[in-house]
């Protein structure tokens, strides 16, 4: 394996985590399905992408079209994607989230997001539609002056400080009050409007958040493929992202790291490599890879509901009863 | 007189909520038609009639978990009939579901924690702040949830998930939970429904032991010799409408209620 492969591996590893980070939030923690996920980080994506660029008059960038150009300096381009996530978050909350029931709330995302991959696949003048966006600055790279190799590596250093700060926000959520009235709404959201808790400024403030995370993601992806395009964000990314999500284990975020590790990152490219074998007609292992992770989100929902990681039981110091099974936790730390 | 107790200084004499011409249609169907209410303190006021009655939707209406159609409903004096369900609890009127409704993957500690009011880290800024931020607040709702617990004989329960337990022990949780946002009327909705026979009795002391703490309770219950031990006075409904009301042996002798409901 050449470090230039594993390097990639473990940005996109980097990526996928904060992503599945984000979902954890929404779908594990609150029962949010969000089946629009990927329009928000497509959404930092562009933002990022037309904030680090030149105007698109610049030499170099006159074959193509996109609003912005403001050549901003890193990492406002990366605040910004992650702004434009959160933003995007309140429209499509307001709509879906207020007034519709959990099931039609996840038909109504996921039909938003083949709308928002449809509009910007065809109006051109805001990101160069379906041609997408190209040759986007990568963060530093002028200051930097270094060669690709050794850029790799300060890239992989930076999308492990997002992961850490990422799990650092995400871990605070879960282990707070606050997760914990996630979890119930997640469990029964009538039963926590009945005690005083208004579920729908709940849901708005998750989505929100995990709109902006979802933005960051999008933003260090974009500054290292250098290109974004409605191609390499339509709807199926999520059911990925769904799939790490629960093989991990919903509502722990150890479980949607794992999850992270296990399907985008392993499951990706253990299919890929039965690419080189040439069987059969040249789309067949792209369509093979596809059903492999429907029979995975299957196998795992039948079998093993919980994920690998299961969500663990909160044990409060002091408790009178032993705990009959399962892992056993202290307010976030292991007890023996 | 007046009647202390955390939802402070009530006077006897006047009702506590007050529901009048209260109706609540489904597309033509008239589920609660024209109900009108009045709710003292310190009582158990029960609410009987046979199923499809309208007592569940009259619950459901008066809680704001459902909105009137037509009708208002005025809670100490403040009309709520606008309302929504979550801020009608944080004003002290909580209730209980027909159907358990505990939050299957939570234990039974944190069910009660869910309830509490007033964390610090009960917003998402509250929670990005840390532990430090709302620590003092969660050890003293962690403190209020295992009195409680104690009280209703639930001790040992405290890590379990709440899903896993018996009917009755679910019912236990959802009242624990009510009494955790410290409610000034509790509307339980058919408490002694799936409950084991012998976890019955037990659930009635303990309401017993909250009418005497002076708590303001309205109950609907097909149980009918609960009813007649806790409940004074009986709302009678049938058809979407108020059909009587009084003590349970007044309600005996008359012959329309007894046909409505209660032979057999």
């Amino acid at each position: 394996m050449n470090t230039y492969y594993l390097a990639n591996l473990l940005i996109f590893a980097g990526i996928d985590i904060i992503a599945c980070l984000a979902l954890n939030l929404q779908f594990g923690v609150s029962g949010i399905v969000n089946f629009s996920f990927i329009i928000f980080q497509a959404a930092g994506a562009y933002v990022a992408a037309v904030l680090s660029m030149p105007p698109d008059t610049a030499a170099d960038y006159s074959f193509q079209i996109y609003v912005g150009g403001w050549q901003l300096p890193f990492p406002l381009p990366w605040i910004g994607g992650a702004l434009a996530g959160a933003l995007l978050a309140v429209p499509v909350g307001v709509v879906v989230l207020r007034r519709l029931r959990a099931d039609y709330q996840a038909i109504a995302l996921l039909v938003t997001s083949i709308i928002a991959n449809t509009v910007i696949n065809n109006a051109r003048p805001l990101f160069n539609g379906a041609a997408g966006v190209a040759l986007v600055p990568q963060p530093l790279q002028d200051q930097l002056n270094t060669n690709a190799s050794s850029y790799q590596y300060f890239y992989i250093g930076l999308t492990a400080v997002c992961v850490a700060i990422v799990w650092f926000i995400a871990a605070r959520i879960v282990n707070s009050p606050y997760g914990r009235t996630l979890r119930a709404m997640r469990e029964n959201e009538i039963a926590v409007n009945a005690l005083g808790k208004n579920p729908v400024a709940l849901k708005m403030s998750i989505f929100i958040v995990g709109g902006a995370i979802a933005g960051l993601s999008g933003a260090i992806l974009v500054g290292f493929l250098t290109v974004w395009a409605p191609s390499t964000w339509l709807y199926p990314e999520t059911i990925i992202l769904f799939a790490a999500v629960i093989v991990g284990g919903r509502g722990n975020n150890l479980g949607a790291i794992l999850g992270a590790l296990l399907v985008p990152v392993g499951f990706e490219e253990v299919t890929r490599l039965l690419g080189g074998l040439n069987i059969g007609p040249p789309n067949l292992i792209p369509a093979l890879e596809w059903v492999c992770i429907g029979l995975f989100i299957l196998g795992f929902l039948w079998f093993r509901p919980k994920g690998v990681v299961p969500e663990t039981r909160r044990v409060f110091p002091g408790a009178a009863s032993p705990v009959p099974d399962e892992t056993r936790w202290v307010v976030g730390k292991r007890a023996g | 007189m007046k009647l202390d107790g955390w939802w402070g200084s009530v006077p006897v004499s006047e009702p506590m909520l007050t529901a009048r011409d209260i109706h609540r249609h489904f597309e033509g169907m008239h589920a609660v038609d024209g109900v009108s209410m009045e709710v003292m303190p310190g009582r158990i006021t029960g609410l009987i009639g046979p199923n499809g009655a309208g007592k569940s939707t009259f619950m459901a209406v008066l809680a704001g978990t459902l909105p009137a159609s037509s009708g208002s409903i005025t809670f100490q004096g403040e009309d709520i009939t606008r309302l929504p369900a979550y801020q009608r609890a944080r004003r002290g009127l909580v209730r209980t579901f027909q159907l358990p409704s505990e939050f299957a993957q939570l234990t039974v500690l944190e069910n009660l924690l869910v309830a509490a009011p007033d964390n610090r880290g009960e917003t998402l800024l509250g929670a990005l702040l840390g532990k430090r931020y709302w620590i003092a607040d969660e050890t003293r709702h962690v403190e209020e949830a295992r009195s409680l617990l104690k009280r209703f004989g639930m001790s040992a329960k405290e890590s379990d998930y709440a899903g896993s337990l018996s009917g009755g022990q679910k019912r236990l949780v959802e009242i624990m939970r009510a009494l955790m946002l410290r409610p000034k009327l509790l509307l339980l909705d058919e408490p002694m429904s799936g409950v084991h026979p012998s976890i019955v009795n037990e659930i009635a002391g303990y309401l017993e032991t909250l009418r005497e703490d002076g708590l303001t309770i309205v109950m609907v219950e097909h149980e009918l010799h609960i009813v007649e031990r806790l409940c004074d006075p009986v709302v009678v409904m049938a058809q979407g409408k108020v059909i009587g009301q009084g003590g349970m042996h007044m309600l005996r002798k008359q012959p329309e209620i007894v046909e409505a409901y209660l032979v057999g």
